[in-house]
Formats: C-alpha cells, structure tokens, sequence
C-alpha cells in the first residue's frame, strides 16, 4: 500500500470537519479551551508540514507557532466551507513561505537551516527524513510508541480491532462501520472507545514518560 | 469511575466527530477542565496517527509546544483586551459628555480664536507676497533708480582732475622737497600736501 494514502484519507474524514467546525464557534465564542483541543490534534501534522520546508527543528516550532497564533487571529473568518485542516494548512505554508523568505535575506543563517525541496504538497512527505535537533533519543521514543500501539494493536478482539481498522485507517463513519459490522451504532461507538482505552493503556506511559524528561 | 468512562468515551466519539448536542458540550467542558481528559484526547490522536501512517513523531516537545503558545495566546488576548478598553474609555468619555455640547450650530467655545488665526494667517500671506513682488521685479521708479547707480560707476568718461593754481605755485616753488622721499630716493611724485590759507 502507498505510504501516503492513509494520509490523504485522514484528510478527508467526512464526520471529524463537524467536529472541528463545533470547536471553531465555540472558540470564536471565547472558549480559548477549544482551540487548544484543536492545537493538539492538529499541531503534529503541522510540524511534520513545515519540516519538510524547513530543516532546523526548532525553526520548525516556531513557524507552527506562529501559524496557530495566525489562525487565532483569524478564527471568525472560517465559514467551515472547507475542513478546518485545510484552512490551516494554507496558514502554515503561507506562514512557513514568509519564514523562509526572511531568513534567507539574513546572512547570519546557514543555508542548511533550508530544505532544497519546496514542494508542500503534504501527500509527497516520505516520512522518514530526520531533521535537526533530531537526537537517537526522541527517534528511539518515537519508535517505542509506533511498537507500543501496533503490539496492542495485534492483541485487541477481533471486534475491537476491526471497528478501530475501519475507523482510523479507513476513515469510515460510525454508520458506514455499523453497517459492514452487522451492529447497533452504539456498539460501534463502545468497540472503538474500548479499542483506544486498551492501546492508549500502553501509549500514556510513554508520553507522559516523554514529557516529564523534557520538563 | 463509571461517569469517567462515560466521559472518556464521549472523548473517543469526538475525536471521531461523532458527538453533538450537550454530549458534545460536556465532553469539551470535561476537556477544559480536567489534565487527565486532555491527556487522553491527546492519546486518542496519536494512536490514530500511528495507525495511519505506521510511525509516530517526537512527542517530547508536545507539552512544551501548547505551553508556549498558551503563552502567546494569552498575550494577544492581552492585546486586544487593552484595545477594547482603550475603545470603551474613548467611547464612554464622549457618551459622557453632555449631548449640546454636539450641537453643530451653535458657536464653539473657541471660535473667536480661530478668527485671530484666520487673520494672522492672511497678513502674513500678504507680507510674503509684497517682499516676494518686491524681490523680483518690484516698483519700476526703484529699478529706474538702480539702473542709473549702474550707469554712475560705469567710467564712460575720462576723468578730469581740478587743479588748485595757488597749490601749484606751492609745489613749484618748494620743488627740492617734493623730489625726495624719507629714504632719501628720489619720488616721481608727491604723495600728500596740505596748506593752510584763509583765502583758499
């Protein structure tokens, strides 16, 4: 299977823009609390968008930054004709353009602060390329938590595995999934739950594990 | 613990996008509030993710990354708060004012002072304009004037010197001291004279 489909999919989650779309208001509204739901589910994908622009990890940081104080900025202004995702991909490649242009203009940054690919279409990243600042550790724990969710990935009930499989991987909704599975919607709702409950068993002590040596 | 494992898994419907109405609002509401929930939204997401794309990313810098734009976040909201009051306080002091005070035709306070500039402003653009005619082309009696200057220091003429018969029988008669100067050398010409007459 191609690497990048999976990605693309994600993208085009038909139930999860709704979701987005509810957060948005309620942060127009003044729920600083919502945006920051969406920070974290969206601010991997985005540092994984600009590092494959820009090299310098830290770099990295602060033009993701600086696109989420962007999009704060400009909240009021989605109409949700597009996913929320969409929208601030374009902030984050317009934000990491206007970056790169300043920097090159300053003789005191190196030239491998930059990456010579420019593409920013976010289907050609090939994923495995480190950036600096990358050091053994942080790839070591990156890999520990990829085992640790396909180890309990491959344990769970057939059941739970395959309502997760159809959710995450294949992007269906909890209705299409109810349909191939044979049962109620809320079974589809619990199956998954339940799937996540016993993967994120093995995941939170890692990142907790990760954030605590990091503060 | 029940009521957090209905909540985790309104949690897991809204990262599905499955989730509406007050099951919605109390689950961002639990999310809002409690470290655990944001921890758990958190993991849902990065389960999703390494489902997806097979690996996972650095999440060392993650905490550190909302951290720091909670920061930034809380500086722009700052901002705009201080703009708003500003706003508010321009906005309140002109409400505050009595409402006659808006009143187009009747005559402002300081309207006679206006007037003063108003004619200060005019009598200084006349004084430029005449020193500025003047400077140019001025009066034509005083470009008369200063054309016949010109015509005065022009030596068209030759000049004539008026000679005084009583000094030049002086000079004839004591020619010996005209014809040396103090350095005994001879002078081919006198220098200074004086005389004294009452006829003169």
């Amino acid at each position: 299977m191609n690497n990048n489909e999976p990605q693309l999919r994600s993208t085009t989650l038909p139930t999860s823009t709704d979701s987005d779309a509810m957060l948005v208001e309620r942060a127009v509204a003044g729920d600083q609390g919502a945006f920051e739901l969406l920070v974290i589910k969206y601010q991997r994908r985005i540092q994984r968008l600009i590092g494959r622009m820009v090299r310098d990890v830290d770099l990295v940081e602060d033009i993701a930054q600086e696109t989420f104080i962007r999009a704060y900025r400009a909240l009021h202004q989605f109409r949700g004709d597009a996913q929320f995702y969409t929208w601030l991909y374009r902030i984050a490649v317009n934000t990491a353009k206007k970056f790169l242009l300043e920097l090159k203009r300053d003789p005191t940054v190196s030239e491998s602060a930059f990456k010579t690919d420019s593409d920013d279409d976010e289907t050609s990243w090939a994923g495995n390329e480190p950036i600096a600042d990358e050091t053994p550790e942080t790839l070591l724990a990156a890999k520990e938590i990829a085992l640790a969710v396909n180890t309990a990935m491959a344990a769970l009930p057939e059941d739970l595995r395959q309502a997760l499989t159809l959710r995450e991987i294949e992007g269906l909704s909890y209705e299409e999934i109810s349909e191939m599975m044979s049962c109620p919607i809320g079974t589809v709702r619990s199956r998954i739950f339940r799937a996540r409950e016993a993967i994120s068993a093995k995941v939170k002590p890692l990142l907790e594990k990760q954030t605590s040596k990091r503060w | 613990m029940q009521e957090t494992g209905i909540k985790r898994e309104q949690v897991s419907a809204l990262v599905d996008g499955q989730l509406h109405g007050d099951e919605f609002v109390h689950a961002v509401d639990w999310l809002g509030q409690e470290e655990d929930a944001r921890l758990t939204w958190n993991a849902y997401h990065v389960v999703g993710e390494v489902l997806r794309t097979g690996q996972a990313m650095d999440s060392t810098r993650d905490a550190a990354f909302l951290a720091r734009l909670k920061l930034g976040l809380k500086q722009e909201a700052a901002q705009t708060d201080l703009m708003i009051a500003t706003n508010l306080v321009a906005a309140n002091a002109i409400s505050a004012l009595p409402t006659d005070q808006f009143d187009i035709n009747s005559e402002s306070a300081n309207d006679s002072r206006f007037r003063w500039k108003l004619l200060a402003g005019f009598a200084s653009l006349v004084t430029v304009s005449v020193i500025g005619w003047q400077a140019v082309g001025g009066w034509d009696a005083q470009r008369g004037e200063s054309q016949l200057a010109q015509v005065t220091v022009r030596p068209s003429t030759p000049q004539v010197m008026i000679r005084d018969p009583q000094l030049d029988a002086l000079l004839a008669a004591h020619r010996q001291f005209g014809g040396t100067s103090a350095l005994q050398m001879p002078a081919g010409f006198l220098r200074n004279a004086t005389f004294e007459g009452a006829g003169r």
